[in-house]
């Protein structure tokens, strides 16, 4: 009768995975406040009655830096934020986001993609969608069918 | 180590009043750099949403404060369908040297991200002590 049998052995390393798991999940990495090591840039949606508001932080872009795109219900937000031109070892803390991104966001349905209009200021981008009009539903006549 | 500039922890403290005190406001610790440049330390923070206006820097003793609020430009009560940041003020300190000349910091606001320039003190001319001789 085998003393070891690698099936429990086994066992023994999943009930240990799920713990630290269990552990890890409870535990908040994040430095409270500190807006670090986020998506960038981070994007909010908000629902109006006739339209979808898409807020973002983009401190430092203009509009020159930022490219829009929408097709197929997908919206694009493309930019390079660029570094101020100091060369690295000067640097004596860095927690700020430097270099090329891009966000692509499925829109809600229905929304007129003409109709789209945007505006940065002071680094917040805000983008107004407005929705497409009610649809009515169609009713699909049903024929008695015949014997 | 290089300590000029020491940035705290600390968005616990007592905060600039707001106008309104009922109303309820987020505060944020804004992302920071520091770098080195010929005109003395480069201090630069995100402040997506601060105007000029809105922005307070603030020297006391070697205490700089930098508070920036932020206008609610999202609809009050609304709970976003999806949401990755809070609207709210930001509030972020440092601790600075003697080596820091507090007189001539300058600062500008430029698309949300402020920078402050901070020049290092002049290292006066070495003065030369006058002994007297003793009786």
């Amino acid at each position: 009768m085998p003393v070891f049998r690698w099936g429990n052995a086994w066992d023994a390393f999943r009930d240990l995975e799920r713990e630290v798991d269990r552990l890890m999940g409870s535990m908040d990495f994040t430095l409270q406040g500190v807006r670090l090591g986020r998506t960038f840039p981070a994007v909010n949606l908000y629902e109006y009655d006739d339209h979808y508001l898409l807020t973002s932080e983009l401190p430092g872009m203009k509009k020159s830096d930022l490219d829009l795109s929408i097709a197929q219900g997908i919206l694009t937000l493309k930019g390079n934020r660029t570094a101020d031109d100091v060369p690295d070892s000067s640097y004596r803390r860095s927690e700020r986001y430097r270099g090329q991104w891009q966000r692509s966001l499925n829109l809600p349905d229905r929304v007129m993609e003409e109709g789209l209009k945007a505006e940065l200021t002071n680094g917040i981008l805000k983008i107004t969608l407005p929705k497409a009009p009610e649809v009515t539903p169609r009713q699909i006549p049903i024929q008695e069918g015949g014997e | 180590m290089n300590n000029e500039l020491v940035p705290q922890n600390n968005p616990e403290q007592s905060l600039p009043s707001p106008g309104d005190s009922s109303e309820q406001r987020l505060m944020f610790t804004p992302p920071i750099d520091i770098y080195e440049s010929e005109e003395g330390l480069v201090l630069v923070a995100d402040l997506p949403g601060v105007t000029l206006e809105n922005l307070e820097l603030q020297v006391q003793d070697n205490k700089l404060t930098l508070f920036g609020r932020v206008n609610r430009y999202v609809p009050e009560g609304l709970m976003g369908q999806h949401e990755e940041y809070g609207v709210g003020d930001f509030l972020r300190s440092f601790i600075l040297s003697d080596e820091v000349d507090h007189e001539r910091i300058s600062a500008k606001l430029n698309h949300g991200v402020l920078r402050v320039i901070l020049p290092k003190a002049s290292r006066g001319e070495p003065r030369k002590i006058n002994i007297d001789e003793g009786e």
